[in-house]
């Protein structure tokens, strides 16, 4: 508005009125117009301000100063607002909530990430606290590793334990399925994503309505083998991640993020979308930025160590068992063989369990013990039954151990059994076998005994008694038989000593017989010297039968230089030779011929 | 080049699939159907300058048309109906069919195609039901999933239809 249209129309108004007064009114009018004329219009410009405030166009004007200015002073103006915002705002959400919901979606979308980020990390503490109690080699490896590097190491087993590959991100109009951009990592074929976001938006109507799940719930993710296929919906657009491995929980918020920025960036032509997918090429960098792959090469590697290793001691403990059974099996088995072997055990029955054994079978008393047979073998015996039946071997080391039983043989005699005869050799007092004779008969597997072989001993008395009487020499001078006072006194002691052995032996139940040898020296022809001897021997006979010995328990022989007692020395040779020596015989009188010794 | 989605609707046994079949190389197979519900496939079709990618979403048929799942419905920029020929009941369903598809998605270009038009033999409809059909504002062809009659006209007719929809 300029001002000299705002002066036309009152100045209008005076001409009017003049032309339709007479000429004095015109020159009343002129007056007035003189005298009053510019507050007139003052008063006429402020009339015409006041009836253009009421315009809107005016309050548009001021409104926006007004508000400021008056939030500046105080909250009146917010107290008195608010009711309206809020039925304003919950009016908008009940008309159209897709709008609203369109609107604050970049607000809300990284709060509640924010929310739910706070809430994963006391989940990964909990996590770490639990991957802390497995004590795997691997564990023990990313321990060493965690504490070398010094980081946590909950993320140490993540570095290891993720690896993915994002092969695939398609952008999808949410309501018509149409794909709005596609990316795919290296030369993936890449011309069937219409028809495949296509059937992800009605496998995802699908599911929302066949489980009735609610229309902003939606399938979240689904998993075909290795390859799991995470699908983000926003108000207009869905993203679908085809990723290969495990993908860490990063990537979903990273998905989330590039779908909110999306929204963002392009949300006019996410609302005018038409068939046309041109100004979505411009969200390529943001879902390229999504094709992540995350290599650790070790992983596949340790899953197939971890497989052999396992794989490993289940075969190591299964040829354990296995061995373990054999070397017991093979230890029964010898034992068994080893108490079949065993004289005087015969085994009727055996069964091998896996926690208790049994044997069944014969035994004499005489027989070894079989539990003891069984524990030397390295069998455990607290794991066998066995049930004995007594019965009399005639297995002949049963015999003999029966012989031995019975007749309690001395240590220096040994028993053996040849078909039915016990053979005993060695040496034996003289009552033992005479015992041993009346009894060894009696006894099972025994027909007779064959002493034959068998020294008597003799008793200690008897034996010195005889050892005195043989050292004594009866020394004669040369050529003569004739006995000395010497040899006389000599022969005396002998008689003496002889008649003693004899009370004794009786006593002891043995017959002495005394052998006297006599001898010459080498001078002078043999006849004559066998004659000498012979006289000798005769000499010393006499006087000892003078002296009150049985001539019955002796016997004289002359031996002539036929087996001459031997010395260095020729002259003492020849002295010793010319004399008579004593041989006492001492035998059981039990009427059998016994060797003395 | 712009994408458009079409969705194939009509009763069980009408010949959908087939149609589809005689017109694109179908890459799914047909066991999407009893799955879930749905197979889509595409075909480009050039109209003048224009190329138009039409993602084609063959609804699995039901015997009765309160079934149709109206959740895939959603985002169509274009109807085509499919009717039995032979089969008089699947005639008389197509205003139904219509109607429920409209409460859904709203006014789109939409076509139909009186399939099995092959069996002469055993047609069921007359010139009166065409004629309620156009005065309905249907857009009718007789088409033969066998022979191949009348299935690209269809298609391409209601391609056709649906640029025009944008222009204006």
């Amino acid at each position: 508005m300029t001002r000299g249209q705002g002066f036309e129309d009152p100045e209008q108004d005076v001409q009017d009125a003049i032309e339709n007064s007479d000429r004095t009114g015109r020159d009343f009018s002129a007056l007035r117009e003189l005298l009053i004329g510019d507050e007139k219009r003052v008063l006429q410009e402020l009339q015409q301000r006041v009836t253009a405030l009421e315009t809107p166009e005016e309050l548009a004007n001021i409104l926006p100063d007004a508000i400021a200015l008056r939030t500046a002073q105080d909250k009146k103006l917010a107290r008195a607002l608010s009711p309206t915002i809020e039925e304003a705002i919950s009016e908008s959400v009940k008309r159209s909530p897709q709008q609203i919901a369109l609107a604050i979606f970049p607000i809300l979308g990284p709060a509640i990430r924010k929310a739910i980020a706070e809430t994963m990390a006391g989940f990964v503490n909990t996590l770490n606290r639990a991957i802390e109690h497995s004590l795997s080699l691997r564990g023990l490896q990313w321990r060493i590793e965690a504490w070398r590097s010094g980081v946590p190491y909950a993320q140490v087993v993540i570095k290891h334990a993720l690896v993915y590959r994002v092969e695939q991100v398609f952008l999808i109009h949410r309501e018509t399925g149409l794909p709005l951009a596609h990316v795919a990592q290296g030369d993936r074929d890449t011309q069937d994503a219409d028809v495949i976001s296509g059937m992800l938006t009605a496998i995802r109507d699908f599911v929302t309505d066949s489980f009735d799940a609610g229309s902003e719930a939606g399938l979240r993710t689904f998993v075909v083998g290795d390859v799991t296929v995470l699908v983000e919906a926003g108000p207009k657009a869905l993203l679908a991640a085809v990723v290969r491995g495990q993908h860490p929980t990063e990537f979903l918020e990273r998905l989330q993020g590039t779908l909110e920025t999306i929204h963002l960036q392009f949300a006019t032509s996410l609302s005018r979308f038409d068939g046309d997918p041109g100004p979505f090429e411009a969200t390529k960098p943001l879902l390229e930025a999504c094709l992540d792959t995350l290599l650790t090469t070790d992983r596949p590697g340790t899953r197939r160590a971890t497989l052999r290793i396992a794989w490993g001691i289940g075969l190591g403990i299964v040829l354990l068992l296995v061995m373990l059974a054999f070397r017991s099996s093979r230890r029964w088995n010898r034992a068994i063989a080893t108490i079949e072997r065993e004289p005087g055990i015969i085994l009727v029955d055996t069964d091998r369990g896996f926690r208790r054994s049994s044997l069944r079978g014969m035994r004499d008393p005489l027989a070894a013990n079989p539990m003891m047979l069984l524990t030397q073998m390295g069998v455990d015996s607290s794991r066998v039954e066995a049930l004995w039946e007594p019965y009399l071997s005639f297995d002949s080391a049963i015999v003999v151990a029966r012989a031995r039983a019975v007749l309690d043989p001395p240590p220096s005699l040994e028993i053996q059994l040849r078909g039915e005869i016990l053979l005993a050799s060695g040496t034996a007092p003289a009552d033992w076998l005479s015992g041993a004779a009346r009894l060894a008969p009696q006894m099972p597997g025994v027909a007779r005994v064959d002493f034959s072989n068998v020294d008597i001993t003799v008793p200690r008395e008897l034996r010195t008694l005889a050892s005195h009487i043989e050292q004594s020499r009866i020394l004669f001078d040369v050529g003569s038989a004739a006995l000395t006072a010497i040899a006389r006194e000599t022969v005396a002691e002998v008689a003496d000593s002889l008649q003693h052995l004899q009370s004794i032996s009786r006593d002891e139940r043995y017959r002495t017989t005394l052998d006297i040898i006599g001898r010459t020296d080498t001078t002078g022809s043999n006849e004559t010297n066998q004659v000498l001897s012979q006289q000798r021997a005769v000499s010393v006979l006499g006087l000892l039968a003078e002296l009150g010995v049985s001539e019955d328990a002796m016997n004289g022989v002359g031996i002539g230089t036929s087996d001459p007692i031997t010395t260095d020395d020729p002259i003492s040779m020849a002295r010793i030779n010319r004399s008579v020596a004593f041989v006492v015989r001492l035998e059981p009188d039990t009427g059998s011929i016994w060797r003395l010794r | 080049m712009i994408q458009k989605k079409i969705c194939m609707v009509g009763m069980f046994g009408t010949g959908k699939t087939s149609l589809i079949r005689q017109f694109v190389y179908s890459k799914f197979s047909d066991k999407y159907h009893s799955s879930v519900g749905v197979k889509i496939d595409r075909k480009q079709v050039h109209l003048g300058d224009a190329t138009v990618n039409l993602l084609l979403w063959d609804l699995a048929g039901k015997d009765d048309f309160e079934d149709l799942q109206t959740s895939y419905l959603r985002g169509s920029a274009g109807l085509f109906f499919v009717a039995d020929g032979t089969r008089r009941n699947s005639y008389d369903q197509l205003f139904e069919l219509r109607r429920l598809a409209f409460e859904t998605i709203g006014d789109v270009p939409y076509v139909v195609a009186l399939n099995k038009a092959d069996l002469t033999d055993l047609w069921a409809l007359q010139q009166q039901d065409y004629d309620a059909l156009t005065k309905a504002h249907w857009h009718v062809l007789r088409t033969s999933a066998k022979t191949g009659n009348g299935v690209n006209e269809a298609f391409y007719w209601l391609a056709a239809e649906m640029i025009k929809n944008k222009a204006t």
